[in-house]
């Protein structure tokens, strides 16, 4: 019975999606609200975000409030939720955490990453809002990856990083770090 | 309909935001939080490439927490899984990986002991530079020509002290370009004494204060005690004991307020003194301290030290107490009491004096190299325990070459340790054990309670691993560590097992990570393929002193191959060369012998 369920999730700009509710408590957060107000959350759909009086407010700075997650977001949420279902629960110690150093990322999460940097970096923001702890490193490993191996200005290039370092101080954090750098 | 009209904003702002001209730093939009989770994902060396990108970059990618899990990755974890007792208990490798809410990494609580402020990122530039020998060098000149008897360093915090007769007594800082910070003659003018110092050791027992306690043994046998004041940039003169008959103060080791020494002769005592050098508190003070008022109350306290350890003194002891008192000005300490005296017929140079304390009992050690009659050079060991209060509760003796002696009655040994060491060598039951032992003349000792380090001519070090409980003490076999490619002069072991060991000629460094003895066959392995030691290379970005090293290399190799009685010299059995080499966490400093002998103080620095 459970199993079947299904709820309905609206997107920040009122699209409706209905899911399985055991794809849809892959996410942390769900789970809790779901917990919390019971069946009756069966009847409605569960605004992501869920848009509270404080939203109203005319908005301070874009990253004190919860991410704008849009249907093509949320259905991208979905379709990495609906694969990975069947998935050993995350642990919730964030801290004993076995997260491996590397960046491996396996071939289907690769693919599923293989988008422009706007919807990666709305997947990350939607994953750490709505609490789904794998997809989030997925989206950080992704960001890694884009990372290794660059060069500074190569790196300031692929994300338009303003560099806000007057030469000399450049300089001086280069010279301080070249103990590590030929490897 | 509030609500509709929030939503079209947002819409708005969306478009807007699409329709700006290159597209927005979206990574740089991330928190804190994200930022650093991403980054935890990225090695080292990318890590301090992001550092270089923005100022968030820098304070982000910087972060101590992410330092910390790269230094338990590569520095602890690897280790642990090397120590047999902590895989054998925890049979998944998962419960190894790095976790903050284990505050104790196996015994490297040590690295957190100063609390939060702790900079992971240098510690772990440090291990790294550790690791792979590389360093900073720079040069002190210290004497120009060589002098008889030759000059002495000792290695104290960031204080180098060094005696020699010209210069006298003096403490170079290592920090900044101000190095000489005090000197003092060893005689004054209207004193008729002319002795060189022999032997010279830094008091390791204070904690780090303005002050300084240093011993200096000489000659004739006097030994003298001085406090250097960090704040006044001057030596003080606290106490100078009587020449001794007994011959020249070969080795010296303080730990206030027990003085170990070591004649020629060769005769080991042991000294306490009444008053402390200073008022400063240390464990050891403290509880002694308590110790000394009793004394002072009942001076026939002491008598009865003196008379029972007489009982167990072999020879004529008349190193009475002296004070010459009439040099110096500053508050005198009280002549110390002779606790114990010790010949032997068997110690030889070159030893290593220790004492160590612990909360029930005062250990002064002596580490010495022993000839055997089958198989050359050994080593041995003397423990003398103490009461807090400096009364004997026994002494132990051991020895690589001689492993059978160990299970002799410990009474034995106590009334008479020669006959026991001599009997043994003839033993035929250890020759194996003595075999193994086979060695050249030692040119260096070391000992740092487990770790005894020897140095050879024969391009080797020896380790042996210690063992002292209240059973036992025993040396265990000695393994052979191979990497240095011309004659060991000097190795010194520290704490934790790291070592650091300098050949004669040339000026190869290097560095050995001891920990857990060579009992595993993984680190005899590595022992084998000579992968055991770093050589430490000074750093590619110091230019001038790379050159200077280089330089100071050249000459070297030119006047060995030049006049080969120098080489032979070196090579020889029976002279010691004095290869003074110490470290701490962030440095090592040696003692480097120049062309025309003039002596120069080397500090690798890893920091």
């Amino acid at each position: 019975m459970a199993e079947m369920q299904k709820i309905k999730l609206m997107s920040s700009d009122s699209a409706e999606i209905t899911v399985d509710r055991d794809v849809a408590e892959r996410s942390v957060l769900i789970k809790n609200m779901m917990e919390d107000i019971g069946e009756q959350a069966m009847t409605e759909a569960i605004p992501i975000p869920n848009v509270s009086s404080q939203y109203l407010v005319k908005p301070l700075q874009e990253t004190n409030l919860p991410p704008q997650v849009n249907e093509a977001v949320l259905n991208k949420v979905i379709e990495w939720c609906v694969h990975h279902k069947g998935d050993p629960p995350a642990t919730n110690d964030d801290d004993a955490d076995s997260r491996k150093k590397t960046t491996d990322i396996e071939e289907w999460d690769q693919k599923f990453m293989q988008v422009d940097q706007e919807m990666l970096f709305e997947i990350i923001l939607a994953a750490n809002y709505l609490d789904i702890k794998a997809l989030l490193d997925v989206g950080c490993k992704t960001v890694a990856n884009m990372i290794k191996g660059k060069s500074p200005e190569e790196i300031r290039k692929t994300f338009n990083i303003q560099n806000d370092f007057t030469p000399e101080e450049e300089d001086q954090i280069r010279r301080e770090n070249e103990w590590a750098e030929d490897r | 309909m509030v609500k509709r009209s929030q939503e079209d904003q947002q819409v708005d702002d969306r478009s807007a935001k699409r329709l700006r001209p290159s597209h927005p730093d979206r990574l740089s939009h991330l928190s804190d939080e994200l930022l650093l989770r991403t980054l935890s994902c990225l090695s080292v060396s990318d890590l301090v490439l992001c550092q270089r990108l923005s100022c968030r970059f820098n304070s982000l990618a910087g972060d101590s927490q992410l330092w910390k899990a790269l230094f338990y990755d590569r520095f602890v974890r690897p280790r642990a899984s090397r120590i047999p007792g902590v895989r054998d208990q925890e049979q998944s490798t998962k419960s190894l990986y790095y976790s903050s809410k284990i505050s104790k990494w196996l015994d490297d609580d040590h690295l957190v002991r100063r609390g939060s402020a702790t900079n992971w990122k240098r510690k772990y530039k440090l291990r790294h530079n550790w690791s792979r020998g590389s360093a900073n060098v720079s040069e002190t000149q210290l004497a120009e020509h060589p002098s008889q008897p030759p000059l002495l360093v000792r290695l104290h915090d960031d204080i180098v002290v060094t005696a020699d007769p010209v210069a006298g007594l003096r403490a170079w800082m290592l920090k900044g370009d101000d190095r000489l910070i005090a000197s003092t003659p060893f005689h004054t003018d209207n004193e008729a004494r002319s002795a060189g110092p022999t032997s010279l050791a830094v008091d390791e027992t204070l904690s780090p204060t303005d002050r300084v306690n240093i011993s200096v043994g000489y000659e004739d046998g006097s030994f003298a005690i001085y406090t250097l004041q960090q704040g006044e940039r001057r030596f003080a003169r606290r106490y100078v004991h009587a020449p001794s008959r007994n011959g020249a103060i070969h080795a010296i080791a303080y730990a206030s307020p027990y003085l170990l020494t070591m004649t020629g002769a060769p005769l080991l005592s042991l000294y306490r003194f009444v008053h402390e050098p200073d008022e400063v508190s240390s464990n050891l003070e403290s509880s002694s301290d308590r110790v000394n008022n009793m004394d002072s109350a009942s001076s026939q306290e002491i008598k009865t030290y003196e008379e029972s350890s007489r009982r167990h003194v072999h020879e004529d002891i008349v190193d009475y107490c002296v004070n010459d008192g009439g040099v110096g000005d500053d508050a005198k300490i009280r002549p110390p009491t002779l606790i114990s005296s010790l010949r032997s017929q068997t110690a030889y140079p070159p030893t290593s004096l220790a004492i160590r304390a612990s909360s029930t009992s005062i250990v002064a050690s002596i580490a010495y190299a022993m000839p055997t009659w089958t198989s050359g050079w050994s080593v041995g060991l003397q423990e003398i325990r103490l009461t807090p209060e400096g009364a004997i509760l026994d002494s132990r003796v051991a020895s690589a070459a001689a492993r059978g002696a160990l299970s002799l009655p410990l009474d034995a040994q106590l009334r008479n340790p020669v006959q026991n060491l001599s009997a043994v060598a003839l033993d035929q039951q250890v020759v194996a054990g003595v075999k193994m032992a086979l060695g050249s003349k030692l040119t260096s000792l070391s000992y740092n309670h487990p770790y005894l380090l020897s140095a050879h001519p024969d391009n080797t070090l020896t380790l042996y691993m210690v063992t002292s409980n209240t059973e036992e003490l025993s040396i265990g076999v000695g393994s052979r560590l191979w990497g240095h490619t011309s004659s060991v002069s000097g190795a010194h072991v520290g704490d934790r097992g790291k070592a650091v060991s300098v050949s004669a000629i040339g000026n190869e460094l290097r560095v050995w990570e001891l920990e857990g003895g060579m009992s595993s066959s993984t680190s005899r392995k590595r022992a084998a393929a000579g992968e055991a030691s770093v050589q430490v290379r000074p750093e590619k970005n110091t230019a001038t002193s790379e050159t200077k090293i280089e330089n100071t290399l050249r000459a070297h190799i030119s006047a060995v191959a030049g006049a080969g009685s120098m080489r032979m010299r070196a090579f020889d059995d029976s002279t010691v060369t004095q290869g003074w080499v110490a470290f701490d966490e962030e440095k090592v400093v040696l003692l480097r012998e120049k062309m025309q002998g003039a002596q120069a103080l080397v500090v690798y620095d890893f920091a």
